[in-house]
């Protein structure tokens, strides 16, 4: 292992709200592999953010190369040699491998581009690399694994000295990680700083020299992967302080009755024969990674999405849901973990918002009864703590607290007897989260089931009854909640292929 | 207790027609200037003639543009229906009010295949009603042997139609059209703002797919849009004849462009989810004065087209900085 | 794992059609299948005549359509083109009849024209983000007017064959005795050429169908899109210069007032040129083709005695039909 190529030291960073960074620091040595790890929103992606350029860091010194250095852009970091291989790539479809390579900075034979140089000079990249692509095939026709290698050639094409890999491993089969692994290894050999952000408890003792866990914004400590079990770093990942003690016994009435049955539910790669069952006033807690299928399987449940197979029952009563609309009508609702996209519409008042899944019942002849909308939404602007000037204020000047509040509303207007709740408490405040809490609470007490989806740890053993826990698609586990602990989650969740 | 106090938006729309109201107003001091006896009723009855019809597309095309579509057939397909139902009025003899039937009929089909095809096979809105645009040409000229048709005059069997827009009270004339107008512009704007069909236009065209998720068939109501809008141009079609009574096929283009001009004047957000029937009322206002004072001042129609376009792209140029600066 | 590399092009297995693109070789054989049929039912079809009036009428919108193709693969649209047309002709037209300016200068006024208008699109799109279909439905009316106001609302004769000034016909059509040689179709074949290399190797082709992919990867390439927008347009403005003079010099007149629709036929031949709608993919010699079939439409319906406005009809139908097979095979690669 070579020298300090990166230090970052003291990097703070806050946005409205949040403190997203605190107290940072972070090493990285010329040829070694960095494993970074966290749970999800533990700042991990910001902290590469701000290396990048893409934030700009409140205080604290990132000192590369021997120089202190401040990106203002990408683009900037990128020329400087530090290259992210994000998760999502973010390549040109339509056209060729060479030519999303270097896109941007083409060789140039005079007016017309040197595209037979550039597929020489890709061909060899690809071959430093020791991977079989042809570099005149279009990026679209590539596999997922193939395009991140693309990705990887073009970080190397740049003269990377760092390079950041994002979960490069989630979308890739068995074959494709290997790889990737080797490529890796060969990165190494150059010497270049590789920091390596993975959920995958199984790779950080393959491929990784070294391992830095973050919690909360902050840096909890590097570990020496050789030397470290798997309990060790989930240890640190989760020894998160629990502000309230964690349910310790289900809420659920002995013999009460199953309201939602699924059984065997298949739609796409992320869906693969899930089967499992929530009854009356259970809350039923769906823990898992980024990626692990929790929102498809809700999606398919809800018709947002079409399923390949697989049978749903409603009060034991066998269901056809094709779309949303049935799903609706058979009393369920869906809070979607992208609020802005598939929750609220931002151009129309609160009142509008909240009546949206059953204005049916807000209909007085052929008029939309706007006395008894605004005095329905009031009362629960009023219960809900929605912090809105009026019932006719648009969604869009609301926080996001409140806009979750608002698409709560809606479904608690509709009366729905079975919700999904796809990460409730995403992004919005404490004091929002914890009316939240109390609303489930409540809403459970009525009788009402309730699935929550969450990838916070405390939050699923603080509120679930049980708890599924998916793993690539697949349902990995079951626990009651007596059984359960954010250790025994995690290795569920972490089960690997 | 929770207060419901009026909010900041009603006092912008309202804020806006009281602008577009100043532009009407100080357009019509311009004309009454610069133009020879601009001020005459006459005038203003000549204006109102193309008022009427421009009245009843733009009103129609506002609920689409709601849901953040466009429609870009609506001129061709009124000229479309005017032709047809003329040709069977004058060639085959039928009855004057089937006539009238007919011409909002085939309105409604242009409508109903757009709004499908946009529905429910994903067409880009501008592509389908380009086509449909082109298809009404061809089809009306096919039908008619690409003759044009007048419809009778007033004084002429079955001319009692024409008093539809204006009826002779002693020596003066009574706009019975705009009457009519204000009367549909009316129920519009309850459609728009008071029932559930307004009410899911306008969410569809801020954030279809969150309407798609609280269970609404969304489809059918994108399609719905498409209808409404057909039929109007339909019924603008009886009124554009009972104005000028003469149609000629392969005509009729510049009217959509007209007709959404005065709706983006009107405060109708080319993204959707935002749309102002008073406001479109007024455009087509503003419209109206324009092209009679254009006239008056001895330009030619011409110029009309010229400043429209500017309107329109002053229009959607601030509607695109106003949601820029609320993200 | 193959640690072999295989870097010469065309060792990749790939069929001959792929290779010609298929598309291409499908539309290809629909213009056969089109000029066969219009031959075995109608035998004044097959004439040497109506080849050369096929043509005539398929310099103008094929030169729009090529110019067209541009803002359609950055996911754009131009619809300014077809009144563009006129209003260039009347524009160049209006100086050479009225005000005695040489043939060849009303031609480049032309083509200047059509820069400008271009231009002004760009703007509109690329720097003020407005929609495309908006921006150009405006130029599109404002180009009407323009026209009409310029030439003062009269039809433009641009000087006949023969006449002083009358050599600029030739360009598309060469008399030499009695043979008439469609000289325009040597140039359309040379600017198709000259086309695809802009699109395919020079970076502003490279860009517009970068930023038709993708316009966020595209602008954090480090590529200014702004002015990846304006040489679109651009260039859909001057082949809509182009088409004007194309236009001139194959019909005795131009009138004010026309146009509108022809961007339609520009349009709809790209697409069926296997150009997508949602940007990315198209290719010159696709566009061609695609023009091809619309223009053989044109010409034939009359010999099977349809009249000629069953082209309006077609030219919508075969439009929403292109749409929707684009819209198709769109929707096969995302369940791939």
């Amino acid at each position: 292992m070579g020298d300090l190529i990166l230090t970052m030291k003291g990097i703070d960073k806050t946005f409205p709200g949040v403190h997203a960074l605190d107290n940072v620091d972070f090493e990285l040595y010329r040829g070694e592999v960095h494993a970074l790890m966290g749970e999800n929103g533990a700042g991990k992606s910001t902290l590469m953010k701000v290396l990048t350029g893409i934030y700009k860091k409140d205080s604290g010194t990132i000192t590369y190369d021997g120089n202190v250095v401040e990106f203002t852009s990408p683009r900037e970091a990128q020329q400087a040699g530090i290259v992210i291989v994000h998760q999502e790539l973010n390549f040109l479809g339509h056209l060729t491998v060479a030519q999303n390579i270097f896109i941007g900075r083409e060789y140039m034979k005079g007016k017309k581009i040197d595209d037979a140089r550039m597929i020489e000079e890709a061909a060899k990249l690809f071959q430093r690399m020791h991977v079989n692509i042809d570099p005149t095939e279009k990026m679209s026709n590539l596999t997922v694994g193939k395009q991140q290698m693309c990705e990887i050639a073009k970080a190397i094409s740049h003269d990377a000295k760092i390079i950041v890999f994002d979960e490069p491993t989630a979308a890739l089969t068995e074959t494709e990680v290997e790889e990737l692994f080797d490529i890796i290894r060969d990165l190494k050999k150059k010497d270049i700083g590789i920091i390596y952000i993975t959920h995958r408890m199984d790779e950080v003792k393959v491929i990784t020299d070294r391992v830095s866990v973050m919690r909360d914004g902050a840096y909890v400590g590097t570990l020496i992967s050789k030397d470290s079990t798997k309990n060790d770093i989930i240890n640190l990942m989760v020894g998160r302080v629990i502000y309230e003690d964690p349910k310790t016994k289900s809420m659920v009435p002995e013999g009460a009755p199953v309201v939602l049955k699924v059984e065997n539910l298949n739609a796409g790669r992320f869906v693969q024969n899930v089967s499992f069952e929530l009854r009356k006033g259970e809350i039923l807690g769906f823990a898992g990674l980024m990626g692990s299928g929790r929102t498809e399987t809700a999606r398919a449940i809800f018709g947002a999405d079409p399923k390949d197979s697989g049978d749903i029952y409603i009060n034991g009563n066998k269901v056809d849901i094709k779309s949303p609309k049935d799903a609706v009508n058979n009393g369920i609702g869906y809070l979607s973990e992208d609020r802005k996209r598939y929750g609220i519409v931002v151009q129309r008042d609160v009142a509008e918002n909240s009546t949206m899944a059953c204005l049916d019942n807000f209909i007085n002849g052929i008029f939309i009864d706007k006395k008894k909308e605004d005095s329905e939404t009031a009362k629960y602007v009023e219960s809900l703590a929605i912090k809105t000037p009026s019932v006719d204020q648009l969604v869009v000047d609301l926080s996001g607290g409140n806009q979750q509040k608002v698409v709560l509303t809606k479904w608690l207007v509709r009366n729905c007897d079975i919700l999904i709740f796809d990460e409730p408490t995403r992004g919005i405040d404490v004091g929002a989260k914890s009316d939240i809490y109390k609303l489930m609470n409540e809403l459970v007490k009525e009788g009402k089931s309730i699935i929550m989806i969450s990838s916070e740890l405390p939050e699923v053993l603080r509120m679930s009854d049980r708890i599924v826990v998916m793993c690539e698609g697949r349902k990995s586990g079951e626990l009651s909640i007596e059984e359960a602990t954010q250790e025994k989650i995690m290795h569920l969740a972490t089960m690997g292929n | 207790m929770y207060q419901i106090k009026q909010n900041p938006l009603i006092k912008k729309i309202g804020f806006n027609r009281i602008v577009l109201c100043l532009v009407l107003l100080i357009m019509y001091g311009f004309f009454a200037l610069f133009a020879k006896n601009f001020v005459s009723y006459n005038r203003l009855l000549s204006a109102m003639n193309y008022a009427y019809f421009l009245g009843f597309l733009a009103l129609g095309v506002t609920f689409v543009i709601a849901t953040g579509g466009i429609d870009f057939s609506i001129g061709p397909v009124m000229f479309c229906a005017a032709i047809m139902s003329g040709y069977l009025l004058t060639h085959y003899k039928w009855p004057l009010w089937v006539c009238l039937i007919t011409s909002i009929v085939i309105g409604m089909l242009y409508g109903t295949l757009n709004g499908y095809l946009v529905a429910y096979k994903d067409v880009p809105s501008f592509i389908t009603s380009m086509a449909i645009m082109q298809m009404s040409k061809g089809i009306a000229s096919v039908f008619t042997k690409a003759q044009s048709v007048s419809w009778p005059q007033l004084a002429q069997e079955n001319g009692w139609y024409r008093n539809l827009i204006k009826i002779k009270v002693g020596n003066t004339y009574l706009p019975i059209g705009l009457f009519i107008l204000l009367g549909v512009a009316i129920i519009c704007s309850i459609v728009l703002n008071k029932t559930k069909i307004g009410r899911y236009f306008l969410c569809l065209g801020s954030n279809k797919e969150a309407v798609r998720l609280s269970g609404v068939d969304v489809k059918k109501w994108q399609m719905l849009a498409y209808i409404i809008c057909g039929t109007m141009a339909g019924i603008a079609a009886i009124f554009f004849v009972a104005a000028y009574t003469t149609v000629q096929p392969g005509y009729g283009d510049q009217y959509n462009n007209e007709a959404i001009a005065g709706c983006v004047m009107g405060g109708t957000s080319m993204a959707g989810g935002l749309a102002s029937i008073s406001g479109t009322f007024i455009g087509v206002m503003i419209i109206s004065i324009l092209q009679e004072g254009i006239l008056a001042i001895g330009l030619n129609k011409n110029y009309q087209l010229v400043i429209t376009g500017l309107i329109v792209i002053v229009a959607v140029y601030l509607d695109v900085m106003s949601r820029r600066r609320k993200n | 794992m193959s640690k072999k590399i295989q870097n010469t092009p065309g060792s990749s297995k790939k069929s001959i059609i792929q290779r010609l693109g298929g598309q291409n070789v499908v539309v290809l054989l629909i213009v056969l299948a089109l000029l066969a049929f219009f031959s075995i039912t109608s035998p004044n079809f097959r004439k040497y005549s109506t080849i050369l009036s096929i043509l005539d009428y398929s310099y103008y919108i094929t030169l729009i359509a090529i110019g067209v193709t541009f803002p359609l693969i950055t996911g754009g649209v131009d619809l300014s083109i077809g009144t563009g047309l006129i209003c260039y002709s009347l524009v160049g037209g209006y100086l050479v009849v009225y005000q005695g300016w040489p043939v060849w200068l009303g031609m480049i006024i032309c083509v200047l024209a059509g820069a400008v208008i271009g231009l002004l699109n760009g703007i509109l799109i690329g720097i003020m983000n407005l929609p495309p279909f908006l921006a150009t439905l405006c130029t599109m009316m404002m180009t009407r007017g323009l026209g009409s106001i310029s030439s003062k609302g009269l039809g433009i004769p641009w000087p006949t064959a023969g006449t002083e000034g009358g050599w600029f016909r030739t360009i598309f059509k060469l008399n030499i005795g009695d043979l008439k040689l469609p000289l325009g179709f040597l140039w359309i074949l040379l600017l198709v050429a000259l086309m695809s290399f802009v699109l395919n190797h020079t970076k502003t082709g490279r860009y517009i169908i970068a930023v038709g992919c993708n316009k966020e990867a595209t602008r954090l390439s480090g590529i200014n899109i702004k002015t990846v927008y304006i040489k679109a347009y651009i260039i859909s403005g001057i082949f809509a210069g182009l088409a004007s003079i194309a236009y001139s010099a194959i019909f005795a007149s131009v009138y004010p007032g026309t146009g509108a629709g022809f961007e339609l036929e520009g349009i709809g031949g790209a697409i069926i040129g296997g150009v997508s709608m949602t940007g990315g993919v198209g290719s010159i010699t696709g566009t061609l083709l695609g023009v091809f079939i619309i223009c053989i439409l044109k010409t034939g319906l009359p010999f099977i005695g349809l009249q000629a406005n069953w082209q309006q009809i077609i030219t919508g139908i075969v439009l929403i039909t292109a749409v929707l097979i684009d819209l198709n095979r769109n929707k096969k690669k995302l369940i791939r």
